[in-house]
């Protein structure tokens, strides 16, 4: 019964301004962005520092002490293809306020994040996919069967992973919406953890639709027993519906001012 | 396989609430283990035992509270007297005599006897008002500046007068705020988010869940308190990591079992010790429930539950 984990998304490099600042290690943009998710209700923040080819470990290094010595310990989640980054990140990483998150392993040429995981005492998001999407949630289950099998063997508590079915635009795939929320639902009652972009259901959609939709989207995937999404905390709708859902989950106890805090 | 006993300690903790000052001082709440499960993490802050005496003085005591306090004369003799009852950690002064329905003594009259009290005792105190929620919004206020000094609890901030006595108790005299709810989780939680916006710290919030004696819709007050702690310890609620302190013996003293004489109910046997024991198993339900500390009359009372507490930590 624990509460819903907002991951803020709003540090990525796929935003230019966000790129710009970590390419020139300009913090004030960056410490802005994070300030800005944490006051609205963040709990971790994603670090999206792209591919990162030329220096990402030396920039994943300076993104976690600089964030981290900024705001208390905040627990981060480390997403980039490069996996030096991500140990190099994690080796500057004060745990105090919660795990890193390694961002992101899937079951096919992805799956060594987990072992990285496993090597640092991580937790792993776990993309329900192989070689291209998932045709279905019997190949999603499988997936999420082989990374579990693989994190245990390393010694990963199963839910250090949070598994990602992966959320689908609803522009285009509208008919795959109700096999994600199963797939939610199948994986809350093994027990595990699950996270995901969900914000992606209503990617195409009019700027003013977007929250709604979303907000939509993580109300049902809550009933099925999702824990946990990587989102932009600033959008307030979003924000609003997800800690009502809370408390009609019973994850946090009712107050009037709920919403205030 | 060996078996491998796990802690079921948390990772969140009540806020250890310091109150009164100097040597005499105690700290009350800290733990991050349920009630008294000093077997899955050291309880560093034992629950409390405090005193309540009013500025009524004795008229209205049982005999075996008159008998304690024989001799004294005045407030300042039963402070110090109250103070130093075995098993005793603190003392409760309570202002009943201000109630527009009884003595409506003035404030100046209650200020009086404030001031008499503070200046007799050094053990720590709790000030707690007359239950006139009008009232007590300027008997608390006032009585927050005349124990300048002292780190007192004053009791208790409720939903409609917790603007003028925070502030006054948590802003201005650096006193602790005692927050009021009566049996209510969802207050409780919203009373502390208030106090917090209001700029009270909440290391210097104390809760009063509200109570009832055993038998009397006891139940609510068990779930209610249980509720708390669960959501302070294992949800890590923030708005709920207070401590609690409950006073019992204004409640349990006013029950028919403690009321009715032996004359009415000769098989119901001494009306004292039934009153005592009405006390002592309401004290030791709300400590096994998660308060922190409680507030008692009757030195049996007061050195019963201090030994439990001593027994069981």
């Amino acid at each position: 019964m624990g509460k819903f984990i907002v991951v803020g998304e709003r540090l990525s490099a796929t935003a230019p301004s966000v790129n710009k600042a970590f390419t020139a290690r300009d913090p004030e943009p960056i410490i802005q962005r994070a300030k800005q998710q944490l006051d609205a209700g963040a709990y971790y923040l994603d670090v999206n520092i792209g591919p990162a080819e030329n220096d990402g470990p030396e920039l994943m290094k300076w993104a976690v002490q600089l964030l981290q010595s900024e705001f208390d310990n905040v627990p981060l989640a480390l997403d980039t293809a490069n996996k030096a980054a991500i140990e190099a990140g994690i080796s500057v990483y004060n745990r105090s306020k919660g795990k890193p998150i390694v961002n992101s392993a899937d079951a096919a040429g992805r799956i060594e994040y987990i072992d990285l995981a496993a090597a640092n005492d991580a937790i792993v998001i776990a993309l329900c996919n192989g070689e291209g999407i998932a045709a279905n949630n019997d190949e999603r289950m499988a997936y999420c069967q082989t990374m579990l099998e693989r994190g245990m063997e390393h010694g990963m508590e199963p839910t250090d992973l949070w598994f990602d079915p992966l959320f689908l635009v609803i522009k285009g795939m509208q008919d795959k919406q109700m096999q994600i929320l199963e797939c939610i639902k199948m994986i809350s009652d093994m027990g595990l953890n699950s996270t995901g972009g969900l914000s992606n259901n209503s990617n195409g959609m009019p700027k003013h639709i977007r929250p709604i939709m979303d907000s939509a989207m993580v109300a049902m995937c809550m009933t099925c027993g999702l824990t946990s999404a990587i989102v932009n905390p600033n959008d307030l709708r979003l924000m609003e519906t997800i800690k009502s859902c809370d408390v009609i989950k019973d994850n946090i106890l009712y107050a009037d001012s709920y919403l205030e805090i | 396989m060996p078996f491998n006993g796990k802690s079921g300690k948390f990772n969140a903790s009540i806020s250890a609430v310091e109150v009164g000052c100097g040597d005499k001082a105690i700290k009350i709440g800290g733990e991050n283990v349920l009630p008294f499960y000093t077997f899955d993490a050291p309880i560093e802050n034992s629950p409390k035992v405090g005193v309540m005496i009013s500025d009524l003085g004795l008229e209205n005591e049982p005999a075996g509270v008159k008998a304690y306090y024989e001799g004294c004369t005045t407030m300042a003799d039963i402070a110090r007297k109250a103070a130093a009852m075995p098993g005793a950690d603190f003392v409760c002064l309570k202002l009943e005599g201000a109630d527009p329905n009884g003595e409506n003594k003035s404030t100046e009259d209650c200020m009086a006897v404030v001031k008499e009290v503070v200046d007799a005792i050094d053990a720590p105190l709790v000030i707690a008002g007359c239950k006139n929620g009008a009232k007590d919004d300027e008997l608390l206020r006032k009585a927050s500046e005349v124990a300048q000094g002292k780190n007192v609890i004053i009791l208790a901030a409720k939903e409609e007068n917790y603007k003028g006595i925070g502030a006054a108790a948590g802003l201005a005299y650096n006193q602790k705020v005692g927050a009021e709810s009566a049996v209510d989780i969802n207050l409780a939680k919203q009373l502390n988010v208030l106090l917090s916006q209001l700029g009270v710290a909440p290391a210097n919030i104390v809760m009063h869940v509200g109570t009832a004696t055993a038998g009397y819709g006891f139940e609510y007050v068990v779930s209610t308190m249980d509720r708390i702690k669960a959501a302070a310890l294992s949800q890590d609620d923030k708005q709920l990591q207070m401590p609690i302190i409950t006073p019992v013996g204004d409640e349990t003293w006013n029950v028919k079992e403690s009321m009715a004489s032996e004359e009415d109910m000769p098989e119901w046997g001494s009306q004292e010790a039934r009153g005592i024991g009405m006390e002592v198993s309401t004290a030791a339900s709300v400590l096994a429930s998660g308060s922190n500390a409680v507030i008692l009359k009757h030195p049996t009372s007061v050195a019963t539950i201090s030994k439990m507490i001593k027994e069981l930590m």
